[in-house]
């Protein structure tokens, strides 16, 4: 559905006229445009409609006889509002005085004390009495709700909204009302720990102290806290976050609404793993190896070290990048590695590069589909990827689109997708078939037969039909969604034509509320892209002089000899890299491994000749670029913990050790230089950017994107996909609980996965697995173990592992078929 | 402008410069003697300085010297919950709480929290008294201290043990009608 027209509409609120677009509530409008400021408990715009739950907002409304409730009464023209008369003063102040009596007078222990909407709704509109002396209610308290949530039921005032929030934002449907009246209480079905990707959010919504963090529970008061803004950049959604600070350390997370970017949600990863900061085996000083451990060193030890190792190697320095690397420390790497080292080789994409030209043409500015576009477009297609694990602030958006908006949501993905039951229409296809699987979307589309290549998709043609119908019948507003996997792999270029041509069948490029959205695999590696951080683009997508290795080919030359030292900025091989063989052999063989990373990682712990300390999200300044081409600005909220130093600093010492100076006296100058010298940046600056980003498509500077071929393209037929043959496919996913920072951080530690092996019930019968046993994963003499996890929805013939994690990562086996037993 | 040390003059205003006859008589005694009565017309009046740290004045009961923390008499668990109002309330921003959760096996508070940390730095402190005002549980109350000086700054930043323990009465409180 597209977005929705705003028609002003003129009404009188207390005897001031006020224009405000018809359909708002009175609520909002009233605040928004006519500065009265209606209390309201239950309501917030962000949950959906409102229920008029807590009658704090009674108005009186000239035509109506009896007061209304603000918050769920539209705004009409004409509309005659008064919210300061003697009826209503009285109306709040006896809805105060009802909502506050069973609620305890606990506020000095109260974590919510201070910024409550109770005690500012009392003060500001009760009467400061009560006559209530009965007893009041009782709970046990507090209670976990879950790890992450402690639930303090004698404060719930009944507002409905984490409730709402669970039945209708996050849909998890795992919070209900029991009993009735007074007795009424919040809880989970059975009493189950609410544990959901989204729980988090809870806390914030709750207008009183009924629901508060744990890991944050009595660390401060409000008035003990700074609040510092930033970007969360624990993966790719990068929603805006703000840090509460004390004493220099984040106590909490909370969000910084942003409709363009997060709608105002976080993910748990996202809310908790800041913990991570401040543990004690975070690295916070440099390490060298000595005598096979690493110690700590002094910097001046360390940088020594690191610049002989790397000037010796030379042109022979091979560089990763991960996807948590600011644009500035990209740029000051390449200038290491080009211009100083002369080596080509440095990648910033996992599993190998893409052609230069697809690239441009993947990440054109026409073609750019923004975060609200997924909201209001017509139809998402969800391809080959899973935003809850990806990007999970996009699957709360997507929801919101098909439950608000009408988007109809279609999937085509390999593993089976939380949003499958919000889908029109979901298919299933091999994994790693994306490729063929878009390229029988795309001649179904464009009328060609299709069944052959859904089938070497490994995919039902007829779900193939389906979903090409539902894409022609939509509308022209559509936004794929598509994950960086369609693009890795040995046909990753074919995956990409493959996609493009899709594009181009559904009219995409220059479409308004349309388009493609990408989920990469690293937090910034669009940014990355952008800046020239691959082997074959120079800054701002620009042709090389000279095409370097991509990241697989370092890892052959290292394995090889060909090349002998490395530079793992932010990034570990053994678990963001497609094969971890070849990588284990690869950092065997090199005789440098010079690593910048916040843990010790397994490539890290085992490889690393000298690691650096690695800024925390907290610590970092910079610009990243969000996968729908908006800049946005990190600011440094807390001082550097331990020994550590800023990381564009220490590339341009390593740089200037060497002995080509950078001459990067700041990081804003950094900064400034890109904005220089990407062509489709001009004239950004820091303070353009400022809190809220800008998207740089949307701007004019966009224009001087370097030119891309158009599609279609002639496409090679995709090899079929493997035949189970009595064994299983192998695929892959990266949970969104896969990462350092939430292994590391202690609330979260209960959410940081073990290998699990999702199996289909058919297959797990024909196996003789039973759900919860261990089994073995086996392929060519490699085997990793697991727990066996029936899932009923998991395709047959495929077997689903997870990457990333530190022990019995997918990426150890070697597809396509693996043998499962039980072990 | 270059200095010239000739212009440079200092006038030097003098007394007669000879002395003698009835003019000197008076300057050299009766003067002198003049300003002796007022010197021994005080002696009379008797001695009102107070021979302080010997002697002290007492307070007055409302006087706000150094903080207390105060325990439940009954139970000896420390009246503080951490709520931190009193930092909230501080203008000069003296005191740092920083809360814990009590546990059945730990408990040091009647509530949900305690303070496990709070600090007082009485170098900073203007014995304003709003802490007192501002504590919903009667935690902390002003004493009757006021004798505070140490030879180090960080010494004078107050502990929670060292506001909890039982002052050394140093001062003595004005009784009734004094």
């Amino acid at each position: 559905m597209p977005r929705p027209v705003e028609k002003l509409v003129s009404l009188t609120i207390n005897g001031n006229e006020v224009q405000a677009p018809a359909g708002m509530m009175l609520a909002d409008a009233a605040l928004k445009y006519g500065d009265v400021e209606i209390p309201v408990f239950c309501y917030d715009a962000k949950i959906g409609p409102p229920v008029g739950a807590c009658r704090m907002c009674l108005v009186e409304i000239e035509g109506i006889p009896k007061m209304q409730a603000g918050c769920s009464v539209a705004v009409t023209d004409g509309m005659v509002v008064h919210t300061d008369t003697p009826t209503v003063k009285a109306a709040q102040e006896a809805v105060l005085e009802f909502i506050l009596i069973n609620h305890p007078l606990d506020c000095p222990v109260c974590d919510k004390g201070g910024e409550c909407p109770l005690q500012d709704n009392a003060f500001g509109w009760g009467g400061g009495l009560s006559r209530f002396i009965e007893p009041k209610r009782h709970f046990e308290k507090p209670l976990a709700l879950s790890p992450l949530i402690a639930i303090d039921r004698e404060r719930c005032i009944l507002c409905y909204r984490c409730v709402r929030y669970s039945q209708e934002v996050a849909e998890d449907f795992q919070l209900v009302l029991e009993e009735r009246g007074a007795d009424t209480f919040v809880t989970t079905f059975d009493g189950h720990p609410y544990v959901a990707p989204f729980s988090g959010n809870i806390i914030e919504l709750c207008p009183v102290g009924a629901l508060t963090s744990r890991p944050y529970r009595f660390r401060a008061r409000p008035w003990d806290i700074e609040q510092a803004g930033s970007v969360c950049t624990l993966c790719p959604a990068q929603c805006n976050v703000s840090f509460s600070v004390r004493d220099e350390r984040v106590l909490r997370v909370l969000g910084r609404d942003h409709e363009g970017v997060d709608d105002g949600w976080l993910c748990d990863k996202g809310r908790f793993a800041y913990q991570a900061i401040h543990v004690d085996q975070r690295i916070t000083a440099p390490m060298l190896r000595d005598g096979g451990q690493l110690r700590p060193v002094t910097w001046e030890i360390a940088i020594e070290a690191a610049a002989n190792l790397l000037s010796h190697a030379g042109a022979n320095t091979g560089a990763l990048v991960g996807g948590e690397t600011t644009n500035e420390e990209g740029v000051l790497l390449t200038h290491l590695m080009r211009e100083t080292l002369g080596s080509h080789d440095l990648d910033s994409r996992p599993g190998g590069a893409l052609e230069l030209e697809l690239l441009r043409a993947l990440n054109a500015p026409t073609l750019q589909a923004s975060v609200p576009d997924l909201q209001y477009a017509h139809a998402v297609l969800v391809l080959d990827c899973e935003p809850v694990d990806d990007a999970p602030i996009l699957d709360l958006r997507l929801r919101k689109g098909v439950r608000h908006h009408g988007v109809k949501l279609l999937i085509g993905s390999s593993r089976p997708s939380a949003l499958d039951e919000r889908a029109a229409h979901s298919a299933r296809f091999a994994p790693g078939c994306g490729e063929a699987f878009a390229a029988a979307l795309g001649a179904e589309l464009a009328g060609q037969p299709s069944a052959s290549l859904a089938e070497a998709a490994g995919a039902d043609p007829a779900d193939v039909v389906a979903l090409a119908t539902e894409l022609r019948e939509a509308g022209e507003e559509v936004v794929i969604l598509w994950g960086e996997r369609l693009t890795a792999g040995p046909r990753r270029n074919e995956g990409a034509r493959a996609l493009l041509n899709l594009a181009q069948e559904l009219g995409l490029d220059g479409q308004d509320g349309g388009g493609l959205l990408e989920i990469p695999s690293g937090t910034n590696s669009r940014g990355l892209r952008e800046v020239g951080v691959l082997p074959n683009a120079s800054i701002g997508l620009g042709d090389a002089a000279t095409v370097g290795r991509d990241s697989e080919q370092i890892g052959e030359a290292l394995a090889a000899g060909d090349l002998s030292a490395v530079i793992l900025l932010h990034s570990d091989p053994l678990l963001d890299q497609p094969s971890s063989a070849l990588w284990q052999r690869a950092l065997g063989k090199a005789s440098a491994v010079i690593a910048h990373a916040a843990f010790l990682t397994p490539a890290v712990l085992e490889h690393a000749n000298v690691v650096f300390p690695a800024e925390s999200y907290a610590e970092k300044e910079g610009t990243v670029v969000h996968p729908d081409s908006r800049v946005q600005r990190l600011r440094r909220s807390i001082a550097r913990q331990g020994e550590t130093r800023a990381e564009w600093a220490l590339l341009a010492e390593l740089a200037a050790r060497i002995g080509n100076d950078p001459k990067a006296l700041t990081c804003s100058m950094v900064s400034a230089r890109i904005f220089e010298q990407v062509p489709f940046y001009a004239g950004l600056s820091l303070d353009l950017i400022g809190g809220v980003g800008i998207r740089w498509s949307e701007r004019e500077a966009a224009a001087s994107f370097p030119a891309a071929p158009a599609a279609p393209f002639t496409l090679d037929p995709p090899p079929a996909a493997a035949s189970p043959n009595g064994l299983l496919r192998l695929g892959s996913f990266r949970s969104i609980w896969a990462s350092p920072d939430v292994e590391a951080s202690p609330a979260l530690a209960f959410l940081h996965p073990r290998q699990r092996v999702e199996l289909s019930p058919a297959d797990a019968e024909r196996l003789g697995i039973a759900h919860g046993e261990n089994v073995t994963v086996a392929s060519n003499g490699d085997s990793v173990t697991g727990l066996a996890h029936i899932r009923a929805a998991a395709p047959d013939g495929t077997v689903f592992l997870q990457t990333s994690i530190p022990e019995g990562s997918a990426a150890l086996l070697e597809g396509p078929l693996v043998e499962v037993k039980r072990s | 402008m270059a200095w010239d040390p000739e212009k440079d003059v200092i006038e030097v205003i003098r007394g007669p410069q000879k002395a003698g006859g009835a003019g000197g008589l008076y300057r050299a005694f009766g003067e002198t003697l003049r300003g002796l009565k007022t010197t021994f017309g005080q002696l009379r009046m008797g001695v009102d300085t107070i021979q302080y740290p010997e002697q002290k004045i007492p307070v007055y009961p409302r006087f706000r010297g150094r903080h207390q923390l105060h325990r439940f008499e009954d139970t000896g668990l420390e009246k503080c919950v951490g709520c931190s109002l009193c930092a909230a309330a501080c203008p000069s921003d003296c005191i740092r709480v920083v809360a814990a959760e009590n546990t059945p096996e730990h408990r040091v508070s009647a509530g949900e929290r305690y303070a496990a940390v709070y600090e007082i730095n009485l170098s900073r402190c203007i014995f304003c008294g709003y802490c007192e005002v501002a504590c919903p549980f009667d935690a902390i109350t002003m004493g009757h201290e006021f004798e505070l000086s140490d030879a180090n700054r960080s010494d004078l930043i107050f502990t929670k043990e060292m506001l909890l323990a039982e002052p050394i009465e140093r001062t003595p409180l004005r009784a009734e009608g004094e």
